[in-house]
C-alpha cells in the first residue's frame, strides 16, 4: 500500500467498494450508490447537519448536542425523541456499539437478541450496521434535526455506507483520531487509507449534491491532551478529508478545565485551520468548531456533575464553539438513562442561552495563550511536512514512528506514549515531558517553568505522581490535583 | 513472600487505556510483578498470560458497559486451562447504565469472579485485598 495524500479516482472507489459491502449481509441492500443520494437529496433542509452549523456559527450561538445509543431500533428512536423534544437538543447522534466498532458484527447480533430476551440494551451503542438501511432510515425519518454518526471505528467504511445511503448527514471519526485512541494493533497506515475511502465516498456524494459533514474526533483520549496535540491531529485529518473532496468540517477540541486556555484554545483552532487549509490550496472549504465538555473522569455524586457539566457548558458558550457535546450526571456510571441525558443537556442549554451574549475580552493571558498554543501546532505540522516529503499522510505516520506527534494515554501501540502531560499551578494542561515533540528550548522551557511553578507552590518535584492526581482530580471535586 | 505475579487487563471491544495504565503502575509500586495484556484484550489472552507468567491472579477491568456479556464464562474456561483456583477480580463501569450494585456484585460473584468492585474504586483498596487474599504482609 502506498500512502499517499492524493485524491482517489472513483474507479478506484468503486473497486474497493464491493469488497466493502461484501463483509456483511446488510452491504447489499446499499449496492446502488445512486439511490444513496437520491435519497439524500430528498431531505429536508432541516435535516442537513452542516447547513444548521454554518447557521448557528453565523449568528453567533453554540448548538447543543448529546451522545446517545442504544442496541434496539425502536427503542433509539424512543430515546433521540425524548432528547429532542424533552432535552431541547439541535442536534441528535446515534452513538454506535462497541462491538460494531471492531467490525464485530456476530457479537453485535449476540448483543441484539440478548437486549431483545431480557428486555434492556445489553450494548453500549445503537448496532447501525446490523440493523441496515431501511432501519436506519427510519430513525433519522423519525427525528426533526439532522442525525449524525458518532462511533471510535477504525475501519468505518461499511458503516459510512450504510448511514449515509439511510440520510445521516454528519460523521464523527479520522484515520488518526479513530486510530490512535481507539485500537491497538491496527497500523496508521491502515486507518488512514480506510478514511480515505470515507472521505472519498463524502467527496464523491457531494459531487453529486449533497452535503455532508465531516468531524475528526478533536478529544482524542480525553486525558490531559495538550490543544496543540489535538489541533495537529484535527488539522491533518481536515487536510487528509479536504483533499478527497470534504468541503464541510467540524474541529473538535475536549476541555482542559482552564477557562483561558480553553477559549485560546477554540479561537485557533479556526484560526490555524482555516490558515492551513488556504495555504495547500483548498478553496470553499467550511470550518465550525465542537466542544467536547470534559471527557475525563467525572464526580459520581450528580449534582457535583452538573458542576462540571455546567463549567464545559459556559467555555464552549464563551469560546464561540459552533456546538457543545453534552455530558451527563451518570458519566462517572456508564451509558445514561434518557432521563439523565436530557438532564445534562438542559443544564448545558441554560447556560448558552445565559451567555451567548457574552463575551471574553482579549487579554495579555489570552493573547499569550493563542501565542504558544500556535507556536508548538505549527512546529509539530511543519515537523510532520517535512519528514513525510511534503506529504501529510507520509508525515503523519513516520511523525508518530518518530514520536513529533504523539498522544497521551492512548492504548495504540504505533503510538510513542513519551510525553506526560500535567497541569500547571492555574490548572492549564502543560508539559511534564515533552518526549520527542519538535519544540525549540524557549517553548520547552516553558513548559518547565510552568510545572515548576506548581511544583514549588506544592512543595514537591513534579513526577509521574501528579499526573496521576491531575486524572482523579475532577471525580474528586478539583480541577488541580493537589497533595493532601 | 511468594508468587506476586499478576495479570491485568481491559477486556472485550474495550478500549479505555487510562486506568489499565494507573492499575499496572499502582501495582508495580505496591510489589506486584504486573503482566499488563493491554486494552481489546479477550478471554484466551488472559488465560494465555496467566499461565505462560505462573500468575497468582487475573484484574479484570472493563469500563464501556459489555463487560456482562465479555466476563461469563471465563471461570469455566480457566478450570478448563489448568488453572481454576486462580483470583479472579473484576472492577470498573460493569453493566450499561447506572444500576444498583449489589444486584451487579452478585451477578459477577456468581461467575465465579472473587472480588468485584463498583466505579470509581482505587487502585489502593484492591491493592490491600489481593495482599489479604495472598496472604502477603507489608
Amino acid at each position: 500500500m502506498d500512502l499517499v495524500n492524493k485524491k482517489w479516482s472513483v474507479d478506484k472507489l468503486m473497486s474497493i467498494r464491493k469488497e466493502v459491502l461484501a463483509t456483511w449481509h446488510t452491504g447489499k441492500d446499499v449496492e446502488d450508490i445512486e439511490e444513496g443520494i437520491k435519497y439524500q437529496k430528498a431531505l429536508p433542509k432541516s435535516k442537513i447537519f452542516a447547513l444548521k452549523l454554518l447557521e448557528a456559527k453565523e449568528k453567533g450561538i453554540t448548538l447543543v448536542q448529546p451522545r446517545a445509543g442504544v442496541a434496539l431500533v425502536n427503542e433509539h428512536i424512543a430515546l433521540l425523541q425524548y432528547l429532542q423534544n424533552e432535552g431541547g437538543a439541535d442536534l441528535l447522534p446515534s452513538t454506535i456499539d462497541s462491538y460494531t466498532r471492531q467490525n464485530r458484527y456476530e457479537e453485535a447480533q449476540k448483543g441484539i437478541e440478548e437486549s431483545i430476551k431480557s428486555g434492556r440494551s445489553l450494548l453500549n451503542g445503537f448496532p447501525a450496521v446490523n440493523h441496515g438501511l431501511e432501519n436506519c432510515r427510519r430513525v433519522v425519518e423519525n427525528v426533526n434535526v439532522p442525525v449524525q454518526v458518532r462511533h471510535g471505528t477504525p475501519d468505518a467504511r461499511l458503516l459510512a455506507e450504510i448511514t449515509l445511503a439511510a440520510g445521516f448527514t454528519d460523521y464523527e471519526g479520522g484515520g488518526i483520531s479513530y486510530n490512535i485512541p481507539y485500537a491497538k494493533n491496527v497500523s496508521l497506515e491502515k486507518t488512514i487509507y480506510d478514511w480515505q475511502y470515507v472521505d472519498r465516498l463524502i467527496g464523491f456524494y457531494y459531487e453529486n449534491g449533497v452535503i455532508i459533514n465531516r468531524e475528526p474526533f478533536g478529544p482524542l483520549t480525553g486525558t490531559l491532551v495538550p490543544p496543540c496535540i489535538s489541533h495537529a491531529v484535527a488539522i491533518v485529518e481536515a487536510i487528509l478529508a479536504a483533499e478527497q473532496g470534504v468541503h464541510y468540517l467540524t474541529l473538535g477540541y475536549g476541555q482542559c478545565g482552564n477557562l483561558i486556555q480553553d477559549v485560546a484554545a477554540l479561537q485557533t483552532l479556526q484560526e490555524l485551520s482555516e490558515e492551513y487549509l488556504q495555504k495547500f490550496g483548498y478553496e470553499n472549504r467550511h470550518i465550525t468548531t465542537v466542544f467536547h465538555q470534559w471527557m475525563g473522569g467525572f464526580p459520581q455524586d450528580e449534582a457535583k456533575a452538573f458542576g462540571v457539566i455546567s463549567w464545559g457548558a459556559a467555555t464552549a458558550t464563551l469560546g464561540k464553539a459552533t456546538k457543545v457535546i453534552v455530558k451527563t450526571p451518570h458519566e462517572a456510571m456508564g451509558i445514561p438513562t434518557k432521563e439523565a441525558n436530557a438532564q445534562g443537556l438542559k443544564a448545558t442549554k441554560q447556560l448558552v442561552n445565559m451567555l451567548k451574549d457574552q463575551t471574553i475580552p482579549s487579554s495579555k493571558e489570552l493573547e499569550e495563550e493563542k501565542e504558544i498554543i500556535k507556536k508548538e501546532t505549527r512546529a509539530i505540522l511543519d515537523a510532520i511536512l517535512k519528514i513525510g516529503e511534503g506529504d501529510f499522510a507520509k508525515g503523519i505516520v513516520r511523525g508518530f514512528e518518530a514520536g513529533i506527534i504523539d498522544i497521551p494515554f492512548a492504548p495504540s501501540r504505533y503510538n510513542a506514549g513519551k510525553i506526560l502531560p500535567a497541569r500547571d499551578n492555574n490548572g492549564a494542561i502543560r508539559l511534564l515531558d515533552a518526549g520527542d515533540l519538535p519544540f525549540d528550548k524557549e517553548i520547552l522551557d516553558y513548559h518547565k517553568k510552568k510545572i515548576q511553578q506548581r511544583g514549588d507552590a506544592e512543595g514537591r518535584e513534579p513526577s509521574f505522581q501528579m499526573v496521576i492526581d491531575d486524572i482523579y482530580a475532577i471525580g474528586k471535586g478539583m480541577l488541580v490535583g493537589r497533595p493532601n | 513472600m511468594g508468587n506476586k505475579t499478576i495479570v491485568t487487563g481491559v477486556i472485550g471491544a474495550d478500549v479505555h487505556a487510562v486506568g489499565n495504565r494507573i492499575i499496572e503502575y499502582a501495582f508495580t509500586q505496591a510489589g506486584f510483578n504486573v503482566v499488563n495484556i493491554g486494552v481489546l484484550a479477550s478471554q484466551e489472552e488472559f488465560i494465555q498470560a496467566a499461565i505462560e507468567t505462573g500468575a497468582v491472579a487475573i484484574l479484570v477491568s472493563s469500563l464501556y458497559g459489555h463487560g456482562e456479556i465479555d466476563c461469563r464464562g471465563l471461570r469455566e474456561k480457566c478450570q478448563e486451562a489448568g488453572i481454576g483456583d486462580i483470583i479472579l477480580y473484576a472492577g470498573g463501569n460493569l453493566v450499561v447504565g447506572k444500576q444498583e450494585w449489589e444486584p451487579v456484585k452478585e451477578k459477577f460473584l456468581k461467575m465465579g469472579f472473587n472480588r468485584v468492585y463498583p466505579p470509581g474504586t482505587s487502585p489502593e483498596e484492591a491493592i490491600a485485598d489481593l495482599k489479604r487474599d495472598l496472604n502477603i504482609e507489608d
